[in-house]
């Protein structure tokens, strides 16, 4: 479609590719800085990342699937449950020098946002309030409500 | 102010999907959108009426010919959802570079 369907980030850590990889694949570490999660680096692993439930919009389950692990180069999983939502988190690390620090960029690729997907919209639509209203309030909650956890 | 039903409706038919993935290219005529489905005109057209009264696709006329477009602001709900994403995206990854930072004496 004419809109974009993707989030990308690029973040510089000023850390080898070896310890931002185990940031994003340590159980213990996730849970610390994204969400508690019962993720293992094994391919084809079915876990979920879990945070407070928003009724009724979100039932504070992510559920989630390693469909690409190539250690400490890239990862990917699947990432479901929102409501209809259907996408796809992946993560690449290089290992760069930036203003005479090495260090490793991290570039995440949220994909497969779709709203002419039926079951996407109806997701959207239950969150977000109906179109053409007021829209994000119950989104940016149950966003609110992850970012929030320690 | 069409409906959420109106819009859940046109969409959910895939050939519509298809002409709105065409619009979303460039404008079209009926003639131009009938080429690639191997539809009549007849056919198109009410496909093209069913986006249009969900506010999906806006309609001008060019001499004699009518030209379809994507609607500006019918989609716009994806925007605003991957904004809500995007800001979630950007606070978790500073909260990584908290951690790694923090955790930085433990290897």
């Amino acid at each position: 479609m004419r809109t974009e369907s993707a989030i990308r980030t690029e973040t510089f850590y000023p850390h080898p590719a070896t310890r931002v990889w185990r940031g994003l694949t340590d159980p213990v570490a996730l849970a610390a800085w994204l969400m508690p999660n019962d993720f293992q680096p094994v391919l084809g692993h079915r876990f979920t990342f879990r945070t407070e439930p928003v009724p009724p919009y979100f039932d504070g389950i992510v559920h989630c699937e390693v469909v690409e692990l190539d250690r400490p180069r890239s990862l990917a999983y699947t990432w479901r449950g929102m409501a209809g939502m259907d996408t796809m988190v992946r993560w690449e690390l290089t290992t760069v020098t930036r203003d005479g620090v090495e260090g490793t960029l991290l570039v995440g690729v949220h994909s497969g946002f779709d709203l002419t997907d039926p079951a996407q919209l109806g997701g959207f639509r239950s969150m977000s309030g109906g179109w053409g209203g007021a829209m994000t309030t119950a989104l940016d909650r149950v966003l609110a409500t992850i970012e929030g956890e320690e | 102010m069409p409906t959420a039903t109106d819009v859940y409706t046109a969409i959910a038919d895939p050939t519509r999907r298809r002409i709105l993935d065409l619009l979303a290219e460039d404008g079209r005529s009926v003639t131009e959108l009938a080429e690639p489905f191997e539809m009549s005109r007849p056919a198109v057209s009410q496909h093209l009426r069913v986006l249009r009264e969900a506010g999906l696709v806006s309609e001008q006329r060019a001499g004699r010919q009518r030209i379809y477009r994507l609607a500006p602001d019918g989609l716009r709900e994806v925007d605003l959802w991957l904004g809500s994403y995007r800001r979630f995206w950007q606070t978790k990854l500073a909260a990584l570079g908290e951690y790694l930072e923090a955790t930085r004496d433990e290897d």
